[in-house]
């Protein structure tokens, strides 16, 4: 956390415990579901699970907290329901920027961040762009000069084209005028397989799950999507430092609770989560998964969506894909 | 001869799966089908569009064509009655799962089931469906903690 | 000799009492919840990882891999009794399975699923154990075009599964296509079929589609014959509850090719083990002397998708184990359990942990063993099952059903698509359109457009690249020569009746 947001942070906390005293302190009662958009295993419900067990080490909550899996829609199933439970303090949901970023091209997405109360911003995930180990590319402007040289023959794997491995692709093309090719695997296993068995160039990866191929000698990073350097990577420059000059495409993870949440509500998770956000169990996951702490409360949670979805939708126009609200 | 054609399930299904066919090729007419990255949404739908059409033809014009030389076989209207029964029942417990909940509307299903479909008595009927669904109820929620759907009632 | 030492050294660790608690634990869990529809692997190790986090990650995991494995032995209980797959690898289980046990055959059906599980797992842990690095360069070598060629050769495998009229089966494999492709499209995110539905975006899970058209249309269909008091008829006496001699012997070569398809294609993260019990099925049907007798009841039926289901597991292990990249839902939670544990899964797991690597593959040995001995004694009790009375049984199995759905999608939108399938499959039945088409469509289908789209982004849109590799151009080989086997019999009659026309 950077200094100004801890000044914006202080000064919040200051105003809600002068509400708090106005309002009665609100504490919950019955569990508490946490909304999750993947099946059991998949992302988004592993780091629930990581969230539950450390407020449950840290024995940090008055009340249990469950998954509730709501699959399908890159997160539009959940985000309905969460909508549906208008004013109901006993459902949060675990956004990640899909949520942002899907309603923006899916017409029939009915409900979007903006229908719902912002919690809390929790974390910012760092990438990094990987190679084969024996690739002949040693940096990513070998890759985007190969690129220019001979267009289409140069493809990267990843996900769905409005992932943020997609995203990085259309800024840096639009950026230095290279074009390659983005092939869509569905899970990370077929992406990664893609890669090692060289079927494609390049794919942008986690950086916990790029440690352990890059020490097997498996992979090669050459550049990671970040603002700063990673302590794992300290060798690897950031996209700037590599000499692109693009906006960083972040890829946020926090929480929402459902449209008309009271405001003692909120206040009660923000609080409930700041202290988690802070515990050495959680700091420990974050650094073991080389996530950026990120921490914002609701207001700034709220400024950020907007300012997400603006910059998505500025580079989705830019990528040719139609965007719908 | 033509109403026999009309009423032959070969030929409905051919012209129903014909129509799905021409759906599909509708639908898929409105996506991309090749663009930078390669085949679109549309290249895969198109193709098996045109398959589902082509064979759907074959089939019912070749049943048609036929026709003269076999007998379709007579139905058995009754049997398909109960089948079809069965069905609506089914159908109209799962709707009823929304406000009822699971253990609710599936006794009434079973209770329907035993008493029109099978010619049980009542008694047997009561017993069988407070029996089944109790035990759903014990097995899946508060033994295996498995989910079943809830109504307004809370179970 | 590093294999056996390292083996040795597993032994020593699964072996101890501890462990071996916690094996025993996981084969019991694995069991249940193959036998329960609506309970998952892969939600049932979600629900149980907190409480192993205070366990030692080896007894931990040696646990939890129980479970995965233990729910493929348990997972055929419901496809042979009731015709509900009870996981999505045992669908095609149903096929023959359900048949046998409408001859009175349930009994013996239990027991061949039983020891083709136990064969397969076995087999599978041995493989595992021995080829575990070359095999998973051998799976990072298929790529797209090869993926494609495979489901190519899974879809020309539908002329075997045609029966009476090769015409309506490919038109039931076209609409499992159509199926498939509900949802959003990976490529384009573009929507396709939702009909404005939010419940579609995700499309629909292939386990809706296989129980409303196996398990509901089966029940629509007995409620239309009249045979009302009693299901199916249950022989007295132990000796009717196993499997005879002559149906084990004619299960030997399924047992082999189901463990070995399974397996590899196991070891492919793009495909999934429904995919491999259908292709073992179909290399059983395809080199059977007996290809009639197939849907009918066949033992070796039952028993190639049992041991590929099996085999399938272990195979999935290869890449989780050696690369860090797993194969499926249930894998992939496995390996999000040895990180919160603070394992490092990836190419040095072997070298930083090999007491849980070497700990977890002995530990499958004996898993192996404790569910055959766990499963053999639970055949007789089961088989007594369909004893009960069909007016409790039916209303049972569709309550069964319902759970199924509901467990896995959690939403009542799609237990209405349930009754929607349960319709088609009725409907279908009464007009001579086979399912399982259907199902090969909707389980290939999704996979198959992915890999031609793959495939052709990858070589610029040249078709070349799919016949230019050797492992690619052998497969759809095989697959061409699938299409033209039915055209070679014809051929052989017409030859037959000409040479007996003019001798």
């Amino acid at each position: 956390m950077n200094r100004r947001n801890v000044l914006i942070g202080a000064a919040a906390l200051s105003l809600l415990s002068g509400a708090g005293t106005a309002d009665a302190q609100y504490t919950p009662t019955r569990p508490i579901d946490l909304v999750v958009h993947s099946g059991p295993g998949a992302g988004p419900d592993a780091f629930g699970r990581a969230f539950i067990s450390a407020i449950e080490q840290e024995k940090l909550s008055p009340v249990r907290i469950q998954i509730n899996h709501k699959i399908g829609g890159g997160g539009a199933t959940a985000a309905s329901y969460i909508v549906e439970k208008k004013g109901d303090p006993n459902t949060i949901g675990l956004f990640t920027s899909a949520w942002i970023a899907n309603p923006l091209v899916q017409e029939s997405a009915k409900a979007t961040v903006k229908d719902m109360t912002p919690v809390v911003r929790l974390v910012i995930e760092p990438a990094v762009f990987a190679v084969k180990a024996d690739s002949p590319y040693k940096s990513m402007m070998d890759i985007v000069d190969a690129a220019k040289k001979n267009p289409g023959t140069i493809k990267q794997s990843g996900g769905s084209p409005l992932a943020r491995d997609a995203i990085v692709r259309h800024v840096l093309m639009s950026n230095t005028g290279a074009r390659w090719s983005f092939i869509s695997f569905p899970t990370g296993s077929e992406r990664i397989a893609a890669l090692l068995g060289g079927h494609v160039d390049m794919m942008i990866i986690e950086p916990s799950e790029a440690g352990e191929l890059i020490r097997g000698g498996q992979m090669r990073a050459l550049a990671q999507i970040s603002d700063r350097r990673l302590s794992t990577f300290p060798d690897v420059p950031t996209l700037r430092e590599a000499g692109f000059n693009v906006p960083n495409v972040p890829q946020a993870r926090g929480f929402v609770a459902p449209p008309d949440t009271p405001r003692e509500v909120i206040a009660f998770y923000e609080q409930l989560f700041e202290k988690v956000v802070k515990s050495p169990t959680w700091q420990k996951y974050l650094n073991d998964n080389q996530f950026e702490d990120a921490f914002l409360k609701s207001e700034a949670t709220g400024k950020f969506f907007d300012e997400y979805a603006n910059l998505m939708r500025g580079i989705l126009t830019g990528a040719g894909i139609k965007v719908v609200r | 001869m033509f109403q026999r054609v009309l009423r032959d399930s070969d030929v409905i299904a051919g012209a129903l799966l014909a129509a799905l066919g021409v759906f599909i090729l509708r639908e898929a007419w409105k996506w991309e089908y090749a663009g930078f990255d390669g085949p679109g949404p549309g290249f895969f739908p198109m193709w098996y569009g045109v398959a589902i059409t082509a064979l759907s033809l074959w089939l019912a014009v070749g049943r048609v064509l036929r026709l003269r030389t076999e007998e379709s076989g007579a139905v058995d209207w009754p049997g398909v009655g109960r089948a079809l029964g069965t069905w609506a029942a089914f159908g109209a417990s799962v709707a009823l799962m929304q406000p009822l909940g699971f253990v609710l509307s599936f006794a009434l299903l079973t209770f329907f089931l035993v008493t029109v479909m099978f010619h049980q008595p009542v008694k047997t009927a009561l017993l069988t469906a407070v029996g089944l669904s109790g035990g759903f109820y014990l097995l899946f929620p508060l033994l295996l903690n498995v989910p079943l759907p809830t109504g307004l009632l809370g179970f | 000799m590093e294999t056996l030492a390292g083996l040795g050294y597993g032994f020593g660790i699964a072996l101890q009492p501890m462990n071996l608690l916690w094996c025993f634990t996981g084969c019991v869990l694995g069991t249940l919840v193959g036998i329960m529809p609506g309970l998952g692997p892969a939600a049932t190790i979600a629900m149980l990882m907190p409480v192993t986090f205070s366990m030692d990650p080896t007894g931990g995991i040696i646990m939890l891999a129980g479970i995965y494995y233990g729910a493929k032995y348990g997972g055929s209980t419901t496809s042979i009794l009731l015709n509900i797959p009870g996981e999505a690898s045992s669908v095609v289980s149903c096929l023959d399975g359900y048949q046998m046990a409408r001859q009175g055959r349930a009994g013996a059906a239990l027991g061949i699923a039983a020891i083709a599980s136990f064969v397969a797992g076995t087999v599978g842990v041995v493989l595992l154990s021995l080829v575990a690095p070359p095999i998973a360069r051998f799976a990072l070598s298929f790529s797209s075009p090869e993926y494609f060629a495979l489901m190519a050769l899974g879809l020309a495998l539908v002329v075997l599964f045609a029966g009476q009229s090769p015409l309506k089966a490919g038109l039931a494999m076209l609409v499992g296509l159509w199926f498939t492709s509900i949802g959003i499209d990976l490529f384009s995110a573009q929507e396709r079929f939702t009909f404005g539905q939010t419940s579609l975006l995700n499309g629909i899970d292939f386990m809706i589609v296989a129980i409303g058209v196996f398990a509901v249309a089966e029940v629509l269909g007995s409620l239309q014959s009249r045979q009302h008091t009693q299901m199916l008829a249950v022989p007295r006496g132990l000796r009717n509850l196993l499997p005879s001699w002559a149906e084990l012997k004619a299960c030997r070569f399924a047992f082999v090719n189901g463990s070995i398809t399974g397996f590899l294609i196991g070891v492919l993260p793009g495909a999934g083990a429904s995919i491999s019990s259908f292709i073992a099925y179909a290399f059983e049907k395809l080199f059977s002397r007996h290809p009639e007798r197939f849907g009918h009841g066949a033992p070796e039926g039952l028993a190639a998708p049992e041991a590929a289901n099996n085999a399938d597991t272990s195979g999935a292990l290869v890449p989780m184990l050696t690369l860090g990249l797993p194969g499926g839902g249930t894998t992939a939670i496995l390996l999000s359990a040895l990180v919160l544990w603070g394992l490092k899964p990836g190419p040095m797991l072997m070298q930083d942990s090999p007491n849980v690597f070497w700990g977890l593959v002995a530990s499958m040995y004996i898993g192996n063993v404790m569910l055959l001995l766990l499963n053999l004694p639970l055949v007789p009790l089961f088989a007594q099952a369909l004893r009960v009375p069909s007016y409790i049984l039916f209303p049972a199995i569709l309550g069964i059903s319902v759970v199924g759905v509901f467990g896995v999608a959690q939403s009542l939108f799609h237990v209405g698509l349930l009754a929607g399938f349960g319709l088609l499959g009725y409907v279908m039945a009464r007009l001579g359109f086979p399912g399982a088409p259907l199902i090969l469509g909707f389980v290939l289908g999704d996979g198959m457009e992915r890999a031609l789209r793959q495939s052709l982004q990858m070589s610029g849109g040249e078709l070349g690249i799919l016949v230019s590799r050797p492992i690619a151009a052998g497969l759809l080989a095989c697959a061409m020569l699938v299409l033209m086997m039915p055209l070679i019999g014809r051929f052989n009659r017409w030859r037959i009746k000409g040479i007996a026309e003019n001798g």
